[in-house]
């Protein structure tokens, strides 16, 4: 597994390469409501944005402002300073405000060669449902214009159904993690995600099946504490390995660069319209604090994954100035609480190393306190 | 739960005070506003607040305003007393929908954040304190979470519901309210804006507002008859016409317009739009800067500077800002909050008026600017017109801290307002709402020096 490990650690990995040199096409994607599946079906590689730990800002600085996520501030200076430039486009949504504003500037300054818009709703309810159906496919139809190709039912079909046994297989990883001696640590499955989303799929698939077997018979047993880690989006693999070494294992997760990015997206048989069904699989079970309405789901998720993971203690993080999860890890936390489980919140800046210190302080103190 | 002080809340206080203000002629209220304010016997914070209202330069539109607010805050009391329900809803809410209600009254977040900014001693910080003990964090925008920290934190009157009209339009609103809604089990409805500015994006806002009328027609237990609507429609049409009328005063050099006037055309808005006495407030400062214009005050009145606010002004020095503003000759053509781009609405039946207070909802500052397809887009779009309009020397933007959205594309701003008009645009830090961010002598510093250095030398 190191190989993945390594690659999942670059931004442009062998596989991406090898993929753009046979002349493929690369769209990047910044937000989990976006349907890989369209991309794929065009025969193009979808690519989730990450900054993968990268804390410079300078670039991006003179665009967004410091009270905008350093998260997003990376990823713009990454942008901007060309280390994207083997995307063919982007595909956008209105995930949060700094996300909206990131993309905005990457476009502004004149670094994107395709941009789509995806407007993704925030409620669930049957016009929401249906708007956002009819925007997937509008989506699609941009993707055909843009890249001179045709998208058809079937290729779509194909798609959800090639993600679906991914998907399948992850919550096989998931529950090799939720097992007593759990059989990765967090740090492996946060990397395992990030090579995932940026590989064709059937390479993914392919190192599921491989991880899975290799790992069938791995065993940790030498931890303090089994912790359930969530927040804002992070791609933060080392800051996780760093905290892990204080004895916590990270058994289960709600980030979207982890278990949000699958959890119950699973198809159903019953509709006969692919876009339809992506609207579903997509609105419907997005996990993210940017849904209204949808706060006991989002409860009741991290209650069934604490319950499944055995956990002992909930640590909830947010990027400094990210809204969503700053009040939505409160109302955790006090819901969680009443039942009785510990929880941890911490505002953090991205990828700021001077942060660890205080960090693992912190988290050391809260595993004494659950009397680990 | 937090543990409640015995501390009155926010609205139990502003009613104590502004039931005072509502029984007090105008002429009395004026006369003992400007004499307490003159005689500087009282605190620098009623100095900043409630008392710049009445400084010469808002000449009689103080007491105009402290009482159309007295109504409004009272109004809620007075619902709630009769068992008529009391709605929350955020500044980005066309509250004339509420208004239209017999059996409703709206209190809006922002609005009363601001009065307790202007009015209470101490002004809003311990209830932004109260929210910030629940472990709420300190990147929240205090124009909400200072009313809805009272609401959490002390002993405070609960509305019966609350509606959001935040997501799309800003996290912070949205979040904050949806906490609130679900830490005190407030029945919490939602009309949020999707990103798409084209014929479709507009159609699904509809069919959200329309849903919207259902839930509050079934919550309230009474149905928005063609009678009732037109009866505030009438009246928000005369507000329309009323705004109007102050922008293109406002375009005259220099501009008769008090500087504070900026800040009551939106307390209208945002509090009673659609209602007697919002025509009346209104009314009243057309004639009173048609009184100024023509008077022979205002022909030695020297303009240094015109200056459009992009998006908010500061508020937690009234004086400070605005009035400071006006005496070294800095003219406050407004700010980002006055423009909502009013229309007059079709009265011709239910739903033309529906539709068209649905189309006031998407123009509300924030939903059409930062909640449009390209934030950036939209937002430079109305400055760059307002500007235009108002022949503004240059544009300032407060840099409000928990504006997020605006945060992330003022680069793209200001880099337009400067390529396409010519002007610059200064950009500030600090909160609107809490003065230990940014001390006001700091803002006007900044001011000051802009103007001299950069647009003394262009005028």
């Amino acid at each position: 597994m190191e190989d993945i490990f390594a690659q999942a650690q670059k931004l442009e990995n062998d596989y991406l390469k090898s993929w753009r040199e046979k002349g493929g096409k690369v769209l990047g994607y910044i937000c989990v409501a976006t349907p890989v599946e369209i991309i794929e079906a065009g025969g193009i590689l979808p690519y989730r944005i990450r900054a993968l730990g990268s804390s410079e800002t300078e670039l991006a600085d003179a665009y967004l402002s410091r009270f905008n996520c350093a998260f997003c501030r990376s990823c713009l200076n990454l942008g901007l300073k060309g280390d994207y430039d083997f995307l063919d486009g982007m595909i956008s949504s209105n995930g949060c405000d700094h996300l909206r504003g990131m993309v905005e500037n990457w476009n502004y300054a004149g670094k994107l060669k395709f941009h789509h818009y995806l407007k993704v709703p925030h409620l669930t309810d049957p016009e929401s449902m249906d708007f956002f159906a009819e925007d997937i496919k509008i989506c699609k139809q941009a993707i055909e214009e843009h890249f001179d190709l045709t998208i058809s039912d079937d290729q779509l079909w194909e798609k959800i159904s090639a993600q679906k046994r991914i998907r399948e297989k992850i919550q096989t990883i998931y529950q090799m993690r939720f097992q007593e001696e759990p059989a990765f640590y967090g740090w492996e499955v946060m990397s395992l995600y990030l090579f995932l989303s940026a590989v064709p799929s059937e390479v993914g698939e392919s190192m599921l099946e491989r991880v899975i077997e290799e790992r069938k018979n791995y065993q940790i047993k030498d931890y303090r504490a089994r912790l359930l880690f969530g927040g804002s989006a992070t791609d933060e693999v080392s800051f996780i390995k760093e905290i892990e070494t204080l004895g916590g294992v990270v058994v289960a997760d709600t980030f979207c660069f982890g278990a949000r990015a699958f959890w119950n997206r699973q198809p159903q048989s019953s509709s006969s319209d692919p876009c339809r069904e992506l609207a579903r699989i997509y609105l419907e079970e997005l996990f993210c604090p940017r849904m209204f309405e949808e706060f006991s789901r989002r409860k009741e998720l991290v209650l069934k994954m604490i319950e499944q993971a055995k956990v002992d203690g909930v640590v909830l993080f947010h990027n400094k100035f990210c809204d969503l999860h700053g009040v939505d890890n409160v109302q955790i936390k006090i819901a969680l609480e009443k039942e009785g489980i510990p929880v941890l919140t911490l505002e953090k800046e991205y990828s700021a190393r001077a942060d660890l210190g205080r960090f693992k302080t912190r988290i050391q103190a809260f595993l004494e306190r659950i009397g680990k | 739960m937090l543990k409640r002080t015995i501390q009155k809340g926010l609205f139990r206080r502003l009613v104590l005070q502004l039931r005072l203000v509502n029984i007090v002629p105008s002429s009395i209220l004026n006369f003992f506003g400007r004499a307490l304010s003159s005689l500087k016997i009282v605190s620098e914070e009623f100095q900043g607040g409630a008392g710049a209202l009445f400084n010469p330069l808002v000449r009689d539109a103080g007491p105009v305003f402290s009482k159309l607010f007295s109504r409004w805050i009272l109004g809620a009391w007075e619902a709630h007393q009769q068992g008529k329900k009391v709605i929350l809803v955020p500044f980005n809410f066309p509250v004339d929908l509420i208004h239209a209600f017999d059996n409703a009254h709206p209190l809006t977040s922002e609005v009363l954040s601001t009065l307790a900014v202007i009015n209470l001693s101490q002004q809003g910080e311990p209830y932004w304190d109260m929210a910030m003990a629940l472990g709420l964090p300190d990147h929240l925008c205090s124009a909400n979470t200072i009313e809805l920290g009272s609401l959490l934190g002390s002993d405070d009157f609960y509305p019966d519901a609350i509606v959001s009209s935040g997501p799309g339009g800003c996290d912070a609103n949205a979040k904050i309210h949806e906490f609130v809604a679900n830490y005190l089990n407030i029945p919490h409805f939602f009309l949020p804006k999707v990103p798409e500015n084209s014929g479709r994006g507009r159609r699904q806002y509809s069919v959200y507002f329309n849903k919207l009328v259902s839930q509050l027609e079934e919550f309230i237990g009474e149905e928005l008859t063609e009678e009732k609507l037109g009866r505030v429609v009438e009246r928000a049409n005369r507000c329309t016409q009323l705004y109007w009328e102050l922008f293109d005063l406002q375009k005259l050099s220099p501009s008769p317009v008090p500087n504070l006037f900026s800040l009551f055309i939106y307390g209208v808005r945002f509090t009673m739009w659609g209602t007697p006495e919002g025509v009346e407030a209104l009314e009243a400062l057309v004639e009173i800067t048609k009184k100024y214009l023509n008077s022979p005050e205002y022909k030695n009145k020297v303009e240094r500077a015109r200056c459009l606010w992009a998006y908010t002004s500061y508020y937690y020095d009234l004086a400070g800002l605005f009035n400071w503003m006006e005496e070294q000759g800095y003219s406050h053509l407004g700010d980002g909050l006055d423009l909502f781009f009013p229309q007059e609405i079709d009265t011709t039946s239910r739903e033309a008026m529906l539709e068209g207070i649905a189309e006031s909802a998407w123009n509300m500052p924030m939903t059409r600017q930062v909640g449009a397809e390209s934030m950036a887009g939209s937002w430079t779009e109305d400055v760059i017109w307002a500007a235009r309009e108002l022949r503004a020397d240059c544009a300032i933007y407060c840099g409000h801290h928990s504006c997020k959205q605006t945060w992330s594309v003022i680069s793209i701003m200001r880099r337009e307002v400067m390529k396409r008009l010519g002007i610059p645009v200064l950009v500030l830090q600090g909160d609107a709402w809490i003065k230990k961010m940014t001390p006001i002598s700091v803002i006007q510093q900044q001011i000051d020096e802009f103007v001299q250095n950069v647009i003394a030398s262009k005028v």
